[in-house]
């Protein structure tokens, strides 16, 4: 095996499997577990990594994506050791930051000031260098007096913030962040991405667990999207995250409900004047739709980026007649960038009973300009399109 | 040595899609993992560590009086009260014999020693269940867990050493100068008591059922050991000849106790024999509960 410089991922054909009988509390069951054992027919097992391969060089910045239970977690856990794999090899160079959870290593009873060393060194820092950065620690986290209250006096905010902030101050040559930013305030996450830009930018291997595929954009060049154990793709975030959104949409297109009091039988999706559907241009979408009764309520429709939460949502109020019938709509001066978009529909009786759940009808490409970049550190929630005009006196 | 490696020749800006269907429902034979955790190179990489068994160490400590308004006197109060209890029940149950000394400082000695063995082995066998959540998450050697609660144990017995004196100072005693060979004693004791402690902290992620069994073996451990019975019963012509020494061996912690006695309270050299035989013992002990730790530790994070 050749030599990797410091701060690289090597994991090849990583497999990983859990005991899927685990928890068999009772008596009772314990001895219908040992009828099975005696009986015909092996463990059981449940693969959550299969034949995963990945490799990241120094420096570079990899996000992890993928719907819940698809393994991530697990593969950032073997990657810095906290298990084992089943099968494989897996090699990391260099010191290993693996921000897993952001409280669990805080010890309530104890005060904000010693729990910065406990933390401090159970993420592997040396006392000195914690005592060494002792002081910029507290004023990242913004704590001021409170670091000699006891941590169980502190608002979760404040223990995020504690936590977070002894390990932004780590320096380790890889990384690992898995979803801690999920929780607390804008403020907070804001913060907490700008340190992490930082840190990439000062050479530092990143693998970045999260949802918030505008996060992701931000701050990865990379992306990995893991689905039932398996590496799906991996390459280029934007077309990683693409091909994510459009499985997502494609998964909850399969679920749409059929039982219900409206149906949706045909979307169709068209710019107004016949050609590409381009940023700011007016798109009708024409949904024929069953009724089996006359219906009374809000027919909402909302565009999304593939996720069940729209970007915008308009409605109508009115009564719906039995049968099949056409809705048309016309979303003027659309705001939307380029990209890949999904329609969103449901409708809503006047006692908030749902005649039709919130399903994705139809997806669409919208053409146009690329989005503009943020300055770095700084993340896009929704994108939008914005014509706009400058001037300078 | 290179430092350099070859760029991937995959590529890292083409995207790339599994085949999926091509990966097949079980990783092939010669690709399963084996944990390989030599002794020494454990040992190497918990020394690397060993910061954070004292960090450990300190915030069980500091967790443990804190809130409590008599605080950290407590570490010295409890040991004084077991004590009062300890004379107060057994001095009136019938004597198995003290030597000639007096029958509190036999038995306080005695408690002294076994009561570190003992909770040493109940909170570190527990350890790894009580810090599941860092257990899961953090990468450090395992065996900081149990080895940190044997620390926290250690302080608080050295504290408890205290009452001792006033023990010497009401019966007109003073510990004899061979009393410098109790560390000896102690040493080979945290090694027995590690070895245990580390094949239980193990065992036990693996069988709960450890975790209530646990408590009643221990109890049973202070009528075991000679700590209200001096060892010299087993050397009595009525018991077999080979019993005193394999006594010695499977429980290292009985001539522990009988020699901190010996040298402490009587003035005599240590038994040679009889410590050569716990010797013996304890490594036994502690390189079999090191290696079996090292064993298990593989499926510590998944099901603990």
């Amino acid at each position: 095996m050749p030599t990797l410089p410091n701060g690289s991922i090597q994991v090849e054909q990583v497999w990983k499997r859990f005991r899927a009988d685990l928890t068999a509390p009772l008596f009772y069951d314990q001895l219908k577990r040992l009828r099975h054992s005696i009986g015909p027919g092996r463990r059981n097992y449940r693969w959550v990594l299969k034949d995963i391969n990945l490799e990241v060089e120094p420096g570079a910045s990899v996000a992890l994506i993928g719907i819940n239970g698809s393994g991530k977690t697990t593969l950032l856990k073997v990657i810095s050791q906290v298990t084992y794999q089943t099968a494989g090899y897996c090699n990391v160079r260099g010191r290993i930051g693996a921000l897993l959870s952001i409280t669990s290593g805080l010890h309530p009873d104890l005060t904000g000031r010693e729990n910065v060393f406990l933390y401090g060194t159970v993420l592997g820092m040396s006392r000195q260098a914690i005592r060494k950065k002792f002081d910029e620690i507290v004023e990242f986290a913004d704590l001021e007096t409170a670091i000699n209250r006891q941590v169980k006096f502190y608002s979760v905010g404040m223990q995020m913030r504690l936590g977070f902030s002894v390990a932004a101050f780590l320096e380790p040559d890889v990384l690992l962040v898995d979803e801690v930013l999920a929780v607390g305030d804008a403020n907070f996450q804001q913060k907490c991405l700008q340190r992490i830009g930082e840190i990439v930018r000062q050479g530092t291997t990143l693998l970045y667990v999260s949802h918030d595929l505008a996060s992701v954009e931000a701050s990865c060049d990379r992306a990995v999207w893991l689905a039932d154990a398996v590496i799906q793709a991996q390459g280029p975030t934007k077309d990683v995250v693409r091909m994510y959104r459009t499985a997502v949409e494609h998964n909850a297109m399969l679920v749409t409900a059929n039982d219900g009091e409206l149906r949706v039988l045909k979307a169709e999706v068209k710019a107004t004047d016949g050609g590409q559907i381009r940023s700011d241009c007016d798109v009708e979408v024409i949904l024929t739709v069953n009724a089996r009764e006359s219906l009374d309520g809000n027919f909402f429709i909302g565009v999304s980026q593939g996720t069940a939460f729209p970007m915008f949502v308009v409605y109508q109020h009115g009564t719906l007649p039995e049968g099949d019938f056409e809705i048309r709509c016309v979303l003027n001066h659309i705001p939307l960038p380029k990209g890949r978009y999904s329609i969103w529909a449901a409708m809503v009786g006047s006692k908030n009973s749902p005649y039709m759940p919130w399903n994705p009808v139809i997806s669409f490409e919208a053409f146009g300009p690329d989005q503009f970049r943020p300055p770095e550190g700084v993340m896009i929630l929704t994108p939008i399109y914005v014509k706009a005009d400058w001037q300078v006196n | 040595m290179s430092s350099a490696v070859e760029p991937s020749p995959l590529g890292q800006d083409l995207l790339r899609v599994t085949d999926v269907s091509a990966i097949p429902a079980e990783p092939p034979p010669e690709l399963f993992y084996h944990h390989r955790a030599g002794m020494l190179a454990s040992a190497k990489r918990l020394w690397a560590h060993r910061e954070i068994i004292f960090t450990l160490a300190e915030r069980d400590f500091r967790a443990q009086y804190k809130q409590a308004t008599l605080g950290i006197l407590w570490a010295l109060l409890s040991p004084v009260l077991t004590l009062v209890i300890m004379i107060a029940v057994f001095s009136r149950a019938k004597s198995f014999g003290t030597e000639g000394i007096p029958f509190a400082l036999f038995s306080f000695v005695g408690i002294l020693c076994w009561s570190f063995f003992a909770s040493a082995l109940g909170t570190g066998g527990n350890s790894l269940l009580s810090n599941k959540a860092l257990l899961a998450k953090t990468q450090f050697p395992r065996e900081c867990f149990p080895l940190e609660t044997m620390g926290v144990t250690a302080i608080n017995t050295v504290l408890s050493w205290i009452p001792l004196v006033i023990l010497f100072v009401i019966f007109g005693r003073a510990p004899a100068v061979a009393t410098l060979w109790a560390p000896l004693f102690m040493v080979l004791e945290v090694a027995f008591a590690a070895g245990v402690t580390m094949a239980v902290a193990g065992l036990i992620i693996q069988m709960r059922d450890l975790v209530q069994v646990l408590p009643v073996i221990i109890s049973l451990g202070l009528f075991v050991n000679p700590v209200i019975w001096p060892l010299s019963k087993l050397s009595e012509p009525s018991v077999p000849k080979f019993v005193l020494p394999l006594y010695c061996f499977v429980n290292p912690l009985g001539p522990v106790i009988d020699n901190v006695r010996r040298t402490m309270l009587l003035g005599f050299e240590p038994n040679w024999y009889l410590v050569g035989i716990a010797t013996l013992g304890a490594l036994f002990y502690l390189v079999v509960g090191y290696r079996l730790f090292k064993r298990l530790e593989v499926s510590f994070a998944d099901i603990a």
